[in-house]
């Protein structure tokens, strides 16, 4: 049964969990159904077309990203240490599940790597004109890979109406074992490279 | 050198510094900010409190709105709106000899001012402690760093000075409250909205 956190919670991931190695962090969101005028003046519910780009930053122990290749996102989708994978863009956010999914193995990550900040920011938000107020249902999960066991999940029910990108999570070292804190953060960056750019 | 404490550790103050009479107790906190999200203002007050763990009088919670106590042994440098910068955030003086004697235990608490409005807590604040110095000479004698312990309280009750045998001693508490100051207040034996 995996634990539920609100923000600004802090759970232990290794300590509870022995020998918890390889990560898969889930991040989901689902747009907002609006109510357009259709055919011939019938309305007709529909999702909005929202692009959401779940990424992951590998900061210092000053937060800090030392390394550009260590923002693994959409268009650099492995750090150059290979800990942290990202398995693929989803378009559209439609459906059940994680919409994206970044692995991670905790045994490669660098020593100089002291936490893994989890970020989903819109695609292309000013041009299209979304914010995460046009979201809903937005979740981060952690499941263990061996066994596919869910550990924490975090469902980000604050108001983020305005904000363009979101801090989610992040995955922490702490007295040599890893834990996880829920974020929760709005952030108005446009584009994940001035999400990125706060942290050189 | 300063002690370090760790949660639950009581020590002697008066009674390891001789002559101690005027201490400063410093806060500290840093809040972990993000550019779209509300500012954060941590508030230190003080309840000095009976041996029942009640105020005597409201002069006896001393915060932004009431800096000094009936007496003025106990007083409230200031409020601090951001926490930025290092060093104290907040600081109370506090003249031990002169605290009036129905004072049995005074009580510093760390809250976050409009916690729930902002969608703020603990969780968001790192390197919280308290330390207590000699304000004769400068001089650190105690020091309770509060570490990872907190996520979704509001208030905290970071330590507290207490009489023991004729001697003040402190006792790193470094317990957490869902509901802020408010909360606490009651708890105190205050009756405020």
């Amino acid at each position: 049964m995996a634990i539920s956190l609100v923000k600004g919670q802090k759970i232990d991931l290794t300590k509870s969990n022995a020998g918890l190695t390889n990560l898969i962090v889930g991040l989901g969101w689902d747009p907002v159904e609006v109510t357009k005028k259709g055919l011939f003046g019938f309305k007709k519910k529909a999702e909005m077309n929202i692009d959401c780009d779940a990424s992951a930053l590998l900061l210092d122990a000053n937060g800090k990203l030392t390394d550009g290749k260590n923002l693994v996102c959409f268009y650099n989708k492995q750090s150059p240490c290979s800990s942290v994978v990202h398995s693929g863009d989803n378009l559209t956010g439609e459906g059940d599940g994680d919409d994206e999914q970044i692995f991670v193995d905790l045994n490669k990550v660098p020593a100089n790597v002291h936490k893994i900040l989890m970020v989903v920011n819109i695609y292309q938000c000013e041009s299209r004109g979304q914010d995460f107020g046009m979201i809903k249902q937005a979740f981060i999960r952690v499941v263990n890979r061996a066994n596919d066991q869910e550990l924490v999940r975090f469902n980000l029910s604050d108001d983020y109406s305005g904000k363009t990108a979101l801090i989610v999570a992040e995955i922490y070292r702490h007295n040599g074992e890893w834990k996880f804190n829920a974020i929760g953060e709005g952030t108005h960056a446009a584009h994940i490279d001035l999400l990125a750019a706060q942290y050189k | 050198m300063a002690i370090s404490l760790s949660k639950g550790q009581k020590v002697d103050l008066t009674k390891t510094n001789p002559g101690l009479t005027k201490v400063v107790v410093g806060l500290g906190w840093d809040t972990n900010k993000y550019d779209g999200g509300s500012d954060f203002d941590l508030d230190a007050s003080v309840f000095s409190a009976n041996g029942a763990g009640k105020v005597n009088s409201e002069k006896d919670f001393i915060f932004y709105n009431n800096p000094q106590n009936e007496n003025g042994s106990i007083v409230h440098t200031g409020d601090n709106r951001t926490g930025e910068g290092d060093g104290d955030d907040e600081q109370i003086k506090i003249d031990l000899a002169s605290v009036p004697a129905n004072v049995e235990k005074i009580a510093f608490c760390i809250t976050i001012h409009d916690a729930d409005s902002r969608g703020q807590n603990f969780g968001q604040v790192s390197n919280a402690y308290v330390r207590i110095v000699n304000e004769a000479n400068d001089q650190e004698l105690i020091r309770f760093d509060l570490g990872e312990d907190f996520s979704v309280e509001t208030a905290v009750v970071v330590g507290e000075l207490y009489r023991h045998n004729g001697e003040w001693k402190f006792n790193a508490i470094g317990s957490g409250y869902r509901d802020g100051l408010g909360g606490l207040c009651r708890d105190y034996g205050l009756s405020i909205a």
